[in-house]
């Protein structure tokens, strides 16, 4: 069927193109008419804090998977940028409680991400595995070497940089989220308009067509991985600052987000490709939302069907509204 | 495959070729002598009855992975599994053929659910079975009001013997297991239904040109793993005594990582039976040793990782070299 559909749909940004977008904020406005104190600025201060982490690990994934095209079990995908940011945070963590200072627990943290990042590349570029495979493997192993570091306990952290990441304010704004918006524009330029990024999305384009043109494909697709393992180190700051701390399990959680709101962006754009921003919208929308029904009282056991829901009816109705066109 | 080593028979080729069976055997060599108690047939048989439910779970998702898809709600249906059979039993009295049936039937629910989204919608089935999954999670909460375990203590004999009994001398849910291995051997690699899975997860549009009914296949196939992950649940369930929300989740990558071990193993490097078996007695004799060496659960826990990491660029890297 897509074969069918993609060789008549004039891939023109129309109307129907913003069909999932409008559910969105659809659902946004339901809830501010119900939720008495959603649209207020402390609000929407608040949900921009907390999806400042997601935002972090989608800008990575969307790197990825611009680099190695968006079919999810055979394209690019990493599933071990939210095991990286927990690395990053726990090594930080740790660190910091044994009085190291933070430019050298941040450098550790930056050597061990990288570390991750440079066997992702390895094993997808070189081993050649699937994508899917081997990141879910790794996200398994680095929990697992995090855990160690951190013997499964919740390490507090109240180093005053950590802690003005999550209460400084700066001419008004938070810090973080001037931050988050500063290395999300510079991962932007980065992919749109460097040579580099160009390489990248001609290969996530067309593998064959990068090839022929004398680009260094598989160079290029292990450089997205890098990439995304900064975004990790990055995130594992925000998680600290977040949480006040490093506490075990917060990964899957952060996985799971992060392949809903990148995947859910990718329906945002009108050729239904994964995009920084549909990835950055993504995430905020999908976190606004949670924070929304949970402040309309809805019980926190609902979410996860909220979210699942929302999957479905975000992707199928921008299949359908692509097999109208 | 003997046959295939002549020419080329330098030693480094040798170890790529059967890299794999090399480390499964120096892992069994050395879980052996670290620990004596490895080797004793109690120990061994402990290996297999403790995985038989993953063994379960992985043949299911070499079922989907050979449509070329994934199903990460393999979990899912495993609990509503388990928590159909339990309720059954503990609610409205039934005896355990029925509960065993409502178990199945839970399981079902979850496979129709999963092909209306992915036949009837047209979403890709890694977005499918995730929005099951978080649908699933969500509707077990709910249901447990958070997520405490339903325990039923009087289980029905006959229903705890599907993980307590033994057939001959041969544990019940090994039995299933061997059973269910078997079936699903003769329908993947010996049947047309199986060819015409095969050619669809390789070339969707050509099988479709061919004639083949994609759809129903697809229907077909995410019934099937559903219902068989439920016969993993009622193992489970019958184990414990209990229902326990969200413990599928455990078995989810451990079944992904032994069905891409299993298609490494393969020289098209398809998804096929036997090698899902040899990939889930790794991963089962993995755990087991590293039990018995009485490390710490943390660095049990990161070395396994570690090993699953290893074991997954092994197979590849030695798929790669027999197709070069």
């Amino acid at each position: 069927m897509p074969s069918h559909s993609s060789a008549s749909v004039r891939f023109s940004p129309n109307l129907t193109g913003y069909i999932p977008l409008t559910i969105f904020l659809g659902v946004l406005v339901y809830i501010s008419l119900n939720a008495p104190n959603f649209v207020t600025m402390r609000n929407l201060e608040l949900v921009l804090m907390q999806s400042l982490p997601v935002v972090l690990v989608c800008a990575g994934l969307a790197a990825v998977v611009m680099a190695g095209g968006d079919d999810v079990v055979s394209g690019g995908i990493d599933l071990s940028i939210p095991a990286t940011a927990v690395l990053s945070a726990g090594v930080t963590a740790q660190m910091l409680t044994a009085g190291w200072p933070l430019a050298l627990c941040s450098a550790a943290a930056l050597a061990a991400c990288l570390v991750v990042g440079a066997v992702n590349a390895l094993l997808v570029t070189r081993m050649g595995m699937t994508p899917l495979l081997a990141t879910l493997a790794m996200f398994v192993a680095v929990v697992g070497v995090n855990n160690v570091i951190t013997e499964s306990r919740r390490i507090n952290v109240d180093h005053t940089w950590i802690v003005a990441l999550r209460s400084q304010d700066v001419v008004g704004v938070p810090l973080g989220i001037t931050l988050t918006a500063a290395i999300v524009t510079l991962i932007f330029f980065l992919l749109h308009l460097t040579r580099f990024g160009l390489g990248l999305q001609a290969v996530g384009g067309s593998r064959d067509a990068a090839e022929t043109s004398g680009l260094n494909v598989s160079r290029l697709f292990a450089m997205s991985f890098v990439v995304a393992a900064l975004t990790g180190f990055l995130c594992g700051f925000f998680l600290l600052a977040r949480g006040a701390g490093s506490s075990p399990g917060v990964q899957d959680n952060l996985m799971l987000e992060m392949v809903l709101a990148t995947f859910v962006g990718a329906a945002f754009s009108p050729r239904r490709v994964v995009t920084l921003w549909g990835a950055v919208l993504g995430a905020v929308l999908v976190t606004a939302i949670s924070i929304g029904f949970k402040s309309m009282g809805v019980n926190v056991f609902w979410t996860g069907l909220i979210k699942g829901s929302l999957i479905v009816v975000v992707v199928a109705l921008a299949a359908v509204s692509n097999r109208v066109r | 495959m003997t046959t295939t080593l002549t020419g080329s028979a330098s030693v480094g080729n040798a170890i790529m070729r059967f890299g794999f069976l090399i480390v499964f055997l120096a892992f069994f060599v050395l879980f052996a002598a670290w620990n004596p108690v490895f080797l004793q047939g109690g120990n061994l048989s402990n290996i297999i009855e403790g995985s038989a439910v993953l063994m379960i779970v992985a043949l299911g998702m070499t079922l989907i992975v050979a449509t070329g898809g994934i199903d990460l709600s393999v979990g899912i249906a495993l609990d509503f599994g388990a928590a159909f059979a339990v309720v059954a039993m503990k609610s409205y009295g039934m005896d355990w053929f029925g509960a065993m049936c409502a178990g199945l039937i839970g399981g079902s629910v979850v496979g129709i659910f999963n092909s209306v989204l992915v036949v009837g919608l047209g979403i890709s089935p890694f977005l499918a079975t995730l929005s099951t999954f978080f649908i699933g999670s969500s509707v077990q909460r709910i249901f447990t009001n958070g997520g405490g375990p339903i325990s039923h203590r009087r289980m029905p004999e006959e229903f705890r013997n599907l993980a307590l009994g033994d057939i001959y001398g041969i544990p019940t849910e090994a039995v299933v297991a061997f059973g269910l291995t078997v079936i699903y051997f003769l329908i993947l690699e010996r049947s047309i239904w199986g060819r015409r899975i095969h050619a669809m997860g390789m070339q969707r549009s050509a099988a479709i040109v061919a004639g083949i009914r994609v759809n129903r296949i697809l229907i077909t196939c995410y019934v099937v793993v559903g219902v068989t992950c439920a016969v993993g649940g009622l193992i489970a369930a019958a184990n414990i005594r209990m229902f326990t929300p969200l413990s599928g989740f455990s078995y989810l990558l451990d079944a992904i990582a032994a069905v891409f071990i299993g298609a490494a193993l393969h020289p098209r490097g398809r998804p096929n039976v036997p090698g899902t078996v040899l990939g889930v007695l790794f991963l089962g004799m993995v755990a087991n040793g590293l039990n018995l060496m009485g490390l710490n659960f943390n660095t049990k826990d990161a070395l396994q990782g570690i090993i699953l990491v290893s074991a997954l660029a092994l197979a590849v890297a030695q798929q790669k070299m027999r197709r070069s």
